[in-house]
């Protein structure tokens, strides 16, 4: 509302709302299987290098070895699919800690994300930059993915027994084992799903680029657990809804686009972020303090 | 019901739009047509990535300011804290809404060519600066040519080993200016049969980071005899494990930027050479050009519009400085403005 006051030529605009919600599109994607993560009491901190690295894949592929664009999709989709296995299985079969494995997976797939795409790969295919550059209603299909993505999610999460079973792991790990969920095979998907989205999102974000970029992603991790967290996740798990990320996403491109179109710098854009963060986070403390 | 959804799902696929495969529409011809146009409450936008990076705010950003502060035009910056292009793209596309009076933008990468395309559309006039993004229909581009910063630093290297000894060089890798210069560099030194490249290394714009990764190779190879660095804390990084393992002289370092920290290490002899840019040039007069474009201060024709030109250069290299200790005290010496 006060945006809306203070910037009425440019804030309450339809070109402007469709570019939000664009550029925030990316991100939502990733932070739906963060937020399924998280409600399991983990999080995966490799999602930003997964981006990068399959989009690169996919435009290697394409371009150097002359996959068609469904193959490269497949294959970079694969890779994803792979390195979130990795994850899942050395975090619930073998005991590694959640943050040492997804930060060593993110060295990794950096670094295989500079090797496929170098300096970055460009001239891509028309058919897959026509992907995310088309349009549909006047608005660009990463937006639409981005709705399809949690709509989706947030039937599954709130009706399917499947992923209602991450909120009783979340809420009681042991509980859950127990009453005889299986525990770690859950946890293994949830990282695939993760991976998989973050997959997703990568080759979004090349085609919407034209151009694979080995740095795309770069701090991406953050910005989703920050965007999931004012979503109403808390990171001891058991908490949050897949419209939560959403929310959480679009509230963080709100705070963005303000201080765009205020021209406030980039200075104080993670200052104004960070305080945001801590303010929810202590709110919601705040609040589970006063329902107990 | 099944009808009235496969209606409602044609009628969205029919309301599909794909991008244009032809990317040549008649763009000048409307962002001309839109700048003639009298301008006031000017504002002028420069849209960096890394916006906190010290060379970035000490050279560019601070030209920039002092630009606006001497044409009494508002000046913003903006842009991502981090090294994001991402983030770049989306706060231009951001700003294109607001529509400035012009557009500086860093030339971080190739991919943000379409979004530069998009602000020329709007009728925003848009000066790239640093680094060229030749697939744009940006008005202009004043910078520098990264490959001739690698080649300079080649032939540097090449001279103070005497054309022959180990060589590693460094730099944030994936980039694309950067990937450039090290072509520049690898045509100069494969000239040279007696000098061996030991290896190209990441240091993530970072001095702890490139201060490792020279003391590891300082292990690994104790005759190692020359350094070469491509961003900004590459030197500082190489500079501070060649000290600490008392080299300082016997390994030569050249690399690139000329903040303060630079400066001094060529006074100490502990960095032999430094390929600067010429920031405030580019800066300032990729402002000046923008503001020339609005103002239409050069009249080359009756309508530039329909003549198919613009009234500024289209391409200017602002060439490279560079600082060795016979002239490095110019440097450290010069006036703050």
């Amino acid at each position: 509302m006060g945006a809306a006051i203070a910037f009425p030529q440019t804030f309450p605009t339809f070109g402007n709302w469709s570019q939000l919600l664009l550029n925030l599109s990316i991100d939502t994607i990733v932070a739906v299987g963060m937020m399924i993560l998280l409600i399991a009491g983990v999080f995966d901190l490799s999602v930003g290098s997964v981006v990068a690295f399959a989009g690169g894949l996919a435009a290697y592929g394409m371009i150097q070895l002359g996959w068609p664009v469904a193959v490269a999709i497949g294959m970079a989709l694969l890779a994803a699919g792979l390195i979130g296995a990795a994850n899942g299985y050395l975090i619930a079969y073998q005991g590694v800690n959640p943050m040492i494995q997804t930060l060593a997976m993110m060295g990794i797939v950096r670094g295989g994300a500079l090797l496929v795409s170098g300096s970055g790969v460009q001239n891509l295919p028309y058919w897959f930059t026509a992907i995310s550059q088309s349009r549909l209603l006047g608005v660009q299909m990463p937006v639409w993915y981005m709705l399809l993505t949690v709509s989706v999610f947030a039937f599954l999460t709130h009706r399917t027994v499947f992923f209602r079973r991450y909120y009783y792991i979340g809420g009681n790990e042991r509980a859950a084992d127990l009453s005889g969920i299986r525990v770690k095979q859950m946890k293994l998907w949830g990282f695939v799903l993760t991976s998989l989205l973050a997959g997703i999102a990568g080759l979004l974000l090349a085609s919407r680029l034209g151009t694979a970029l080995p740095t795309a992603g770069r701090g991406l991790e953050l910005r989703v657990i920050t965007a999931v967290i004012l979503g109403g996740a808390s990171l001891s798990g058991g908490h949050g809804k897949v419209m939560g990320a959403l929310l959480g996403a679009v509230f963080m491109g709100l705070v963005s686009n303000v201080m765009v179109l205020a021209r406030v710098s980039g200075y104080w854009q993670e200052i104004i972020l960070g305080l945001i963060l801590i303010t929810a986070v202590w709110t919601d403390m705040a609040l589970q303090k006063r329902l107990r | 019901m099944i009808k009235t959804c496969l209606i409602l799902l044609i009628a969205l696929l029919a309301s599909c739009e794909l991008p244009s495969r032809n990317t040549t529409d008649s763009f000048t011809y409307r962002a001309t047509q839109a700048t003639t146009a009298l301008i006031t409450n000017e504002e002028y936008v420069m849209v960096t990535t890394a916006v906190t990076m010290p060379m970035y705010v000490n050279h560019d950003q601070a030209t920039f300011r002092r630009w606006g502060k001497e044409r009494n035009v508002r000046v913003s910056i903006l842009g991502p804290a981090d090294w994001d292009v991402p983030a770049q793209i989306n706060t231009i596309e951001e700003v294109i809404g607001t529509r400035p009076s012009g557009l500086l933008i860093n030339g971080t990468d190739p991919a943000i060519g379409p979004v530069i395309d998009k602000a020329v559309a709007a009728g925003i006039p848009t000066v790239v600066y640093d680094s060229d993004i030749p697939n744009s229909r940006r008005d202009a581009f004043l910078g520098t040519d990264w490959y001739e910063i690698g080649r300079m630093q080649g032939e540097e290297m090449a001279r103070l080993l005497g054309g022959k000894g180990k060589v590693a060089y460094m730099g944030i890798l994936g980039l694309t200016n950067m990937e450039t210069g090290f072509r520049g560099l690898l045509d100069v030194l494969k000239k040279y049969p007696g000098i061996e490249i030991v290896g190209k290394f990441d240091d993530k714009a970072n001095v702890e980071e490139a201060a490792r990764i020279t003391a590891d190779l300082l292990s690994a190879h104790p005759d190692l005899a020359g350094l070469c660095g491509f961003d900004s804390n590459s030197g500082p990084g190489m500079a501070l494990a060649v000290k600490e393992a008392r080299r300082a002289g016997t390994v030569k370092i050249t690399t690139v930027d000329w903040e303060p920290e630079h400066l001094q290490l060529v006074r100490e002899s502990v960095i032999q050479m430094l390929a600067g840019q010429k920031r405030e040039l580019f800066t300032w007069y990729g402002a000046q050009f923008l503001y020339d474009r609005v103002h239409q201060t050069n009249r080359l024709s009756a309508s530039d519009a329909q003549a198919g030109i613009t009234n500024i250069p289209t391409s200017v290299n602002t060439g490279l400085l560079r600082i060795t200790k016979v002239n490095v005290n110019e440097f450290i010496n010069r006036p703050t403005q």
